[in-house]
């Protein structure tokens, strides 16, 4: 059966960790544990709705949907249709107001 | 857990805060991606095959507007529209004016109703008729002049809104009655 997902297979747990886990993973763990990342996700999800950038995503995946054919498409096409442009049409003021939010957070995680 | 030295590392932690934001974005792409992907797969986006209908026929009007043979404005009487339509200068349904009973072509509907409901002088004269006209629709026994010299003065102060009951209704004095 063809995945619609390419997904990377989960890291295997080894009984002796040589490597100490780095300071993104690090960070990445303090994140989930917290909840920011759920809420940060959240903010973001909304301010992309709001400004219309959502609408724009699913606009790209429609017209590549009717060119390609309904029954053909895999999640794995949208996503590849829809990053680059995604990426790139991110409005300054929602990346900084993001930016900013997670560097308040390194800050207070690291005291 | 500390922060390292900033000196050397805040270029480094830009890209953290970076590959954080790149991180929480790839998710949102994700979740929208497989959003698009459930409602194609499922059939729920009910403008699918519409707009491709409209899109047509927007076409096809664009060809036939971008069209040099077609009648343009300054080419007779009649203007054809995108849709191929003609519409005459003057508004030519004919129907009957609820205030006098009379049968009145469209287009000269508002000049007729200016003299009808009594905008100007000439008005006052037709009260009598347009009174009898409301009298023979309700078959009201009510004294004729005393009803005309109320609706005479109704009519100049306020435009009745051209019911039935012009002039009947407005003012409850008691003399008549509600339908």
């Amino acid at each position: 059966m063809r995945k619609s997902v390419n997904r990377q297979p989960a890291p295997e747990v080894e009984e002796n960790q040589d490597k100490e886990p780095s300071f993104e993973e690090l960070i990445n763990i303090e994140l989930i544990e917290s909840g920011e990342k759920e809420r940060l996700m959240e903010l973001l999800r909304e301010r992309l709705i709001e400004c219309g950038w959502k609408d724009e995503m699913k606009a790209l995946c429609r017209s590549f949907i009717k060119k390609k054919g309904r029954n053909n498409v895999t999640v794995d096409d949208l996503v590849h249709v829809i990053t680059p442009k995604g990426r790139a049409s991110i409005p300054d003021s929602i990346k900084a107001e993001l930016l900013q939010r997670i560097r308040t957070f390194l800050i207070s995680a690291a005291l | 857990m500390s922060l390292p030295n900033d000196d050397s590392t805040s270029s480094t932690s830009d890209a953290q805060l970076n590959n954080i934001f790149g991180d929480l974005l790839d998710s949102i792409i994700v979740d929208v991606a497989s959003e698009c992907h459930r409602i194609a797969k499922l059939g729920l986006d009910r403008n699918f095959e519409e707009e491709e209908e409209e899109m047509r026929l927007s076409a096809q009007a664009r060809v036939r507007v971008a069209d040099p043979s077609n009648s343009s404005e300054a080419n007779g009487k009649y203007v054809v529209d995108i849709f191929g339509q003609t519409h005459p200068p003057v508004a030519n349904e004919i129907f009957e004016c609820m205030n006098c009973g009379r049968t009145i072509m469209a287009g000269r509907f508002a000049p007729h109703l200016e003299k009808c409901m009594g905008k100007g002088r000439k008005a006052r004269l037709k009260v009598t008729r347009s009174s009898t006209a409301a009298q023979t629709r309700h078959t009201r026994g009510n004294p004729g002049s005393t009803y005309s010299n109320y609706s005479n003065s109704n009519s100049t102060s306020r435009l009745p809104n051209g019911t039935s009951s012009v002039g009947g209704e407005e003012y409850s004095n008691g003399a008549l009655e509600e339908s």
